[in-house]
């Protein structure tokens, strides 16, 4: 069996998949990046190996934020390309090549792709963190939650509060303002989604807006920001399978087109 | 504390300009070294880079003969051969300093594009020679930017704005711009004494004949082997034209396309045969301001074409003469500066698209990277009507935004290399 490694180095997680020659993801792993990239790389991948069973990996391919200091790659590539080849394998089924919305912990992205999942095209918001996993971290903690309960607190929403502040910082003291005003914190919560959501649609090229959206990224795991993109945008939303892991995976299948 | 070794001498204006001086030398140093590391690099671009080292690093004047007066210019509608008939040198100004766009930044509005700050910036803070010694200054009143530089500069020195019409299609309209050029032509008679004569005019026409003639030589040569030359060379050979008497950039042209030559004859590429193809269009790429093309040509991309008004929109026909009179000459020359012209100012402006697939065609450009220097209003409206036309060719093309500081340089990056991967794994 050929065994292929793609790793994505982001701003604090350093995030791992191996794939098999198939394209089968065999094991996903994740650890914070740590002061040592290139020592916290190959702990991490001698881990996922040990787990598989393998002694090793024919190919090696970086992307993310570290890629050109991780030297246990052979190689790398941008967070673009990644991101896009990884959907051939994270995409359900009934997903038709058309948008990958990817929520990040520092930046968020739309990649436009044609029929057969080349990239056409692409639109980035990383001058500012609103719209991304970071911001909805900030709130979590605000209202004194968790990241992983804000999907679900949200949902159970009846009256979404208003959040207009486009930037952090603003939106930071709104919600502030909101809890003073004794808001109910599911009410903020599902604002929060719907002002991410209408952020990143803002984003959206206007031509493209037809094709199927599929969410990847940290951000695709919280429900309520799905719910929201789907109030938003008034049709479904496909969300990747193993989100977080879209761009290692993606890496990983470019490695295997090497190696 | 005269021994005090950041401490400047002099009164407080002077110690700024000092420190403005040492600042930009420095930026500029740096890009010129970027430029001059690049690998594939001809021989004869040195001389063009010494112009460039000349104007920014050492802070001297334009390189030309000592007694002839230089007359400020921007943008590509002011005819160089009225200013050469008169006896003065034509230098164009528009800005690219990262130094000096911070201090203009004080003085123009924040929504300013940071081409026409940078200008400012050069104007409040009196340094680099280029600037101060010109003799009278010329500015096309075209998008707004300018408009309101034309006013600001004419608060401080001897100025024409220049009207340019904004529609070309009119009788009236080029009637009136011929109408400013006598008028632009009567202030530089007055200047160095010289009448516009017939002779004079037509003299002058052959020097940028001459130097149009290399140029459309260096096209011709690049069409034929769009990867010869590294872009960011060329736009930096193009770059010195600004500031260079004709003639002598006209000699310099001529041995880099003998170079060319002789790399075409002998197989010698500078740029791999894969790399990805682009070309860059947009808001005008103004050394310092290098940024852009260097990053494509780090990122593995190959500039293989520029439409941008530093570059190949400075190099049209040269003016079609019918009838021979000082008359004839000058609508030629009204004709010649306007009518081909794609600067996004104009209310029609088709003719960019076509340009644009012409050249698409001619360098067979693989990808188009739409430069927009934040706060150029012009160029943003344009960049949809480009993507649909790209659209419909297949060709991808991405916006990029920037500004004058290095803070954008790891966005752009990103893009960058995103784009040039775009192409590269779409030909697969
Ligand atoms: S684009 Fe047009 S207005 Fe702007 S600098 Fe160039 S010629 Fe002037
Ligand atoms: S055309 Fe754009 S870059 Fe040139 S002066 Fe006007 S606003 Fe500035």
């Amino acid at each position: 069996m050929k065994v292929y490694a793609g790793l994505d180095g982001g701003s604090t997680y350093l995030k791992a998949a191996l794939i098999d020659e198939y394209g089968r993801v065999l094991r996903t792993g994740v650890t914070s990046t740590g002061i040592d990239n290139n020592a916290s790389a190959k702990r991490l991948l001698a881990g996922l190996m040990e787990a598989c069973g393998v002694s090793r990996v024919d190919y090696t391919m970086a992307t993310g934020y570290s890629r050109k200091i991780l030297e246990v790659a052979d190689d790398d590539v941008s967070e673009i390309t990644a991101h896009a080849y990884g959907v051939r394998v994270t995409a359900p089924k009934e997903y038709r090549s058309g948008m990958i919305v990817d929520i990040g912990g520092q930046d968020s992205k739309i990649i436009y792709l044609d029929a057969n999942y080349t990239v056409k095209n692409f639109t980035m918001n990383d001058k500012c963190a609103a719209g991304t996993g970071k911001f909805m971290e900030v709130i979590a903690q605000i209202l004194e939650t968790t990241i992983d309960q804000v999907g679900p607190l949200s949902l159970e929403s009846t009256a979404p509060c208003d959040i207009n502040s486009t930037c952090v910082v603003f939106a930071q003291s709104e919600v502030i303002s909101l809890v003073a005003r004794k808001f109910d914190r599911r009410d903020i919560l599902s604002g929060m989604h719907l002002s991410m959501a209408k952020r990143i649609i803002k984003m959206m090229k206007k031509s493209e807006k037809d094709g199927d959206v599929l969410m990847t990224g940290g951000g695709a795991l919280n429900i309520g920001l799905r719910k929201a993109f789907e109030d938003e945008l008034m049709r479904d939303v496909f969300v990747a399978n193993y989100p977080q892991f879209n761009g290692a995976i993606g890496a990983a299948l470019l490695a295997s087109e090497r190696g | 504390m005269s021994d005090d070794p950041v401490r400047r001498q002099g009164p407080p204006e002077e110690r700024r300009r000092q420190r403005f001086i040492s600042k930009s030398s420095a930026v500029s140093l740096k890009y010129l070294r970027r430029v001059e590391e690049l690998p594939h690099m001809p021989e004869a671009l040195t001389p063009f880079l010494h112009i460039l080292g000349h104007v920014f690093v050492e802070q001297g004047g334009a390189v030309k003969p000592e007694h002839i007066p230089t007359v400020g210019t921007y943008c590509v509608m002011v005819p160089p051969e009225l200013i050469y008939a008169a006896g003065a040198m034509p230098v164009k100004l528009c800005g690219g300093s990262y130094t000096a766009f911070n201090i203009g930044d004080d003085v123009a509005p924040r929504d300013a594009c940071p081409l026409v700050k940078a200008v400012m910036g050069f104007e409040t803070v009196g340094a680099a020679p280029v600037y101060r010694e010109c003799a009278m200054i010329a500015v096309p009143v075209t998008c707004d930017c300018k408009k309101k530089l034309a006013g600001y500069l004419g608060e401080r020195r001897p100025t024409v704005a220049l009207h340019v019409p904004s529609g070309r299609d009119r009788d009236e309209d080029m009637e009136r711009f011929v109408e400013e050029l006598y008028a632009f032509g009567a202030k530089l008679t007055e200047l160095t004494g010289a009448p516009l004569s017939y002779e004079r005019l037509s003299w002058a026409c052959g020097l940028t004949a001459a130097a149009q003639y290399e140029l459309s030589r260096f096209i011709t040569l690049r069409r034929k082997a769009p990867l010869v030359i590294k872009g960011t060379h060329y736009m930096a050979a193009m770059n010195a034209m600004s500031y260079t008497h004709i003639s002598l950039w006209t000699r310099h042209m001529r041995a880099l396309c003998d170079e060319l030559e002789q790399r075409i004859r002998n197989g010698e590429m500078a740029s791999k045969e894969n790399r990805p193809r682009i070309l860059v269009t947009g808001s005008p790429i103004v050394f310092p301001n290098f940024k852009l093309p260097l990053l494509i040509e780090e990122m593995g991309g190959a500039l293989v074409a520029d439409e941008t008004c530093m570059g190949e929109r400075g190099a049209y026909d040269p003016p079609a003469i019918v009838d021979q009179s000082t008359d004839g000459i000058l609508r030629a020359l009204a004709n010649r500066s306007t009518r081909p012209c794609t600067c996004p100012t104009f209310v029609d402006n088709k003719r960019r698209l076509y340009r644009i697939r012409q050249m698409i065609e001619d360098y067979r450009v693989e990808g188009v990277i739409y430069h927009v220097l934040r706060g150029c209003l012009v160029y943003d409206y344009e960049y949809r009507a480009m993507e649909e036309e790209l659209g419909k060719l297949g060709v991808p093309i991405i916006r990029v935004e920037s500004d004058y500081n290095e803070e954008d340089v790891e966005q752009l990056r990103i893009r960058i290399e995103a784009f040039v991967e775009l192409i590269k794994y779409g030909k697969r």
